[in-house]
């Protein structure tokens, strides 16, 4: 088994003992003969924010690719709600609550930045493949993408092509294209890379005010957003979790300041 | 007014046969519209959801042959046949063989969706003659339009009431596809065309996308097949061939498929060099994939994007005499290789009244000369400041 440290019984992080959202039991992945994943055990309670740290090439992205099913695990189970979803698609996962970002962006470059959100919120609003509504005409689309827009901040950019937007209001929308469907269970995978550090603090503030009342789980480099912003830490290290625990318990962590902290 | 454009549009369709009464010209406006239907249709591939389609004659050529043989089905049993409507049998044949062709051609994208859809277009193709039933060998089959009185006299019996059945139908089928443009698919399809794998993670399968539009765009095809068969009464298996896959592919890159109104444009104009050019040299294949390569090259939006570009009358004004030249020495070298080649053992012709002889060294440096002039004078303006600075 991992070597995992619980909070065990301590009431400083009440969201810990709440109902469990995400859980995956021993996830493995290889790619051939790589193996990148080597048995994650990972439990994410409703609520909380709750990050995965490890050093480059610890599997983190990947671990993202499996939970939302971009790529299938290659042994192991991932529950969402209670529900298996290891064997479906990212388009089953995504309807059953859970939306992720990209580390890189991944947006709708030609659509207009009204538009990418659109496309985020038909499906949640049950418009399907609709040939007979009349886009312009949804007003409960229009309300919704609008609400996102002006949260992420980029109502003034809303009929701007999305490939012309800068950098920094790229990853706005990056993130505002993973929550505006209203997922419960929000992957961020980097929100802050190759920001600097006042796009960054503008990032954890729109990160904190988007996922009110979501769950959050989040893969992130910049230590001070991490444990600014997380409830709860694991440590992924060659593809396993090596511990899990509050920022503080993560900080005293002897294993963990061996084999990444301290380094 | 929000809809001038399209309005001065319908007029111009409305009232065009005033002035273009003589066969020939009507026959080519109706043409024009025809192939403005399938080449929209074509761009709800290529534009909307960017999909690279090497077959899309198959809905064109199955919706021809399916609008003739239920005309020729009713006539036969002595029924009226309503020809009105007869261009959505055409369109729902081709819905339906779009159905069953587009679940094996839409599972990718990219190179894979393009090679299948040229495979199933040889396939179709060469079923036409395995199956003469249906496809009529290599004469093909045809129909007679008129089935009797029609409703209010209009019986189809000129080509004036085609026309305007071609118009008809044509500007419902415009209006249509770009409604259907302002979707949820519509919008979608754009997703799936700028990145697939973000359509996944938004709840939706871009397999399913492509596959709607694939067949409500060979219903459209379909349309325009049926449209093509009502006028020419005749349907053979060119309808379905390469060619016609490739010219569509043509009409819609030309004008632009970036555009909504592209497609028209460059079927309007693919249409009236085929004709124009084609009565005056045999060589006019030749140009056409020239003004193709051209316009993939330097103008890659089509001429919409052209259009729409704010042109300096000083760069106009400009370029202007070095492009006359390099294309009097194109068309010259052209002209004066198929004049040596032809069995007559003259080869001399006039270009712009300036006598030429494929036989004639001189001649030969003379355009070449011309060619080389006119494109280092293009370099050249080019490197101009204000043309560079737009």
């Amino acid at each position: 088994m991992s070597a995992r440290t619980e909070a065990s019984g301590d009431d400083a992080t009440p969201a810990a003992r709440g109902t469990t959202v995400l859980d995956l039991q021993d996830v493995r992945k290889s790619f051939g003969r790589s193996q990148i994943l080597t048995g994650v055990d990972l439990t994410v309670f409703k609520g909380d924010r709750h990050a995965i740290i490890g050093p480059n090439g610890a599997g983190k992205s990947t671990l993202f690719d499996v939970i939302s099913a971009r790529c299938a695990p290659t042994s192991g189970g991932i529950q969402l709600k209670g529900e298996d979803i290891a064997r479906l698609s990212a388009r089953q996962v995504r309807r059953r609550g859970l939306s992720r970002s990209f580390q890189i962006n991944n947006l709708f470059p030609a659509l207009t930045v009204f538009d990418n959100l659109r496309c985020a919120v038909l499906w949640p609003l049950g418009y399907g493949y609709s040939f007979w509504h009349k886009l312009a005409g949804l007003r409960d689309v229009d309300e919704r993408a609008s609400a996102v827009l002006e949260q992420i901040g980029l109502s003034r950019k809303r009929d701007v092509l999305a490939s012309v937007l800068t950098y920094a209001e790229q990853r706005a929308l990056e993130i505002g294209i993973t929550i505006a469907g209203g997922a419960d269970v929000v992957l961020l995978d980097e929100p802050t890379s190759g920001m600097s550090r006042s796009e960054s603090d503008e990032a954890v503030a729109l990160i904190r005010k988007v996922s009110q009342g979501k769950t959050l789980l989040l893969v992130e480099h910049d230590m001070n957003v991490v444990f600014g912003l997380a409830d709860r830490i694991s440590v992924l290290v060659y593809g396993r979790i090596l511990a899990t625990g509050t920022p503080a318990e993560i900080r005293a962590n002897a294993a963990v300041q061996e084999a990444y902290l301290g380094a | 007014m929000k809809h001038w454009r399209f309005l001065l549009v319908l007029l111009v369709i409305v009232v065009a046969p005033l002035f273009a009464s003589k066969g020939f010209a009507l026959s080519l406006l109706s043409r024009i519209g025809i192939m403005a239907l399938f080449a929209l249709s074509y761009n709800m591939l290529l534009g909307e959801t960017g999909l690279l389609s090497f077959g899309h004659a198959v809905y064109y050529g199955l919706g021809s042959f399916a609008t003739l043989h239920v005309l020729n089905g009713l006539s036969a049993r002595g029924l009226p046949a309503p020809v009105t409507l007869l261009p959505l049998a055409g369109g729902l044949a081709a819905l339906l063989f779009g159905l069953v062709f587009g679940y094996p051609t839409t599972r990718r994208a990219g190179t894979t969706f393009a090679m299948i859809s040229l495979g199933i277009g040889e396939m179709v193709a060469a079923s036409s003659l395995m199956f003469p039933a249906f496809f009529g060998g290599e004469a093909g089959i045809s129909g007679n339009r008129v089935t009797g009185k029609g409703l209010f006299g209009i019986d189809y019996g000129t080509p004036l009431q085609v026309y305007y059945l071609i118009a008809f139908w044509v500007v419902v089928c415009a209006i249509a596809i770009r409604a259907l443009s302002g979707t949820p698919l519509g919008r979608l399809a754009n997703a799936v065309r700028d990145n697939p794998l973000r359509v996944e993670f938004v709840g939706y399968n871009p397999t399913r996308v492509r596959y709607l539009m694939v067949v409500l765009a060979g219903f459209f095809a379909g349309v325009a097949g049926g449209l093509n068969a009502l006028r020419a009464e005749i349907v053979t298996a060119e309808a379905l061939s390469d060619y016609t896959s490739g010219i569509v592919i043509l009409m819609a890159f030309t004008g632009g498929i970036g555009r909504f109104y592209g497609p028209i444009l460059g079927a309007v104009v693919v249409t009236v060099l085929q004709v124009a050019v084609a009565s005056v040299t045999p060589a006019w294949p030749f140009y056409f994939g020239l003004f193709f390569v051209l316009i993939v090259l330097y103008a890659p939006g089509g001429i919409a994007s052209l259009l729409e570009r704010r042109w300096q009358p000083r760069t106009l004004a400009l370029a202007a005499g070095p492009a006359l030249l390099l294309l009097f020495g194109i068309i010259g070298a052209v002209e004066m290789a198929y004049a040596r080649s032809s069995d007559t053992g003259d080869a001399r012709l006039r270009i712009v009244g300036i006598p030429l002889d494929g036989e004639s060294r001189l001649s030969w440096v003379f355009v070449a000369a011309a060619v080389a002039a006119g494109i280092v004078l293009l370099k050249r303006v080019r490197r101009e400041p204000a043309v560079g600075l737009q």
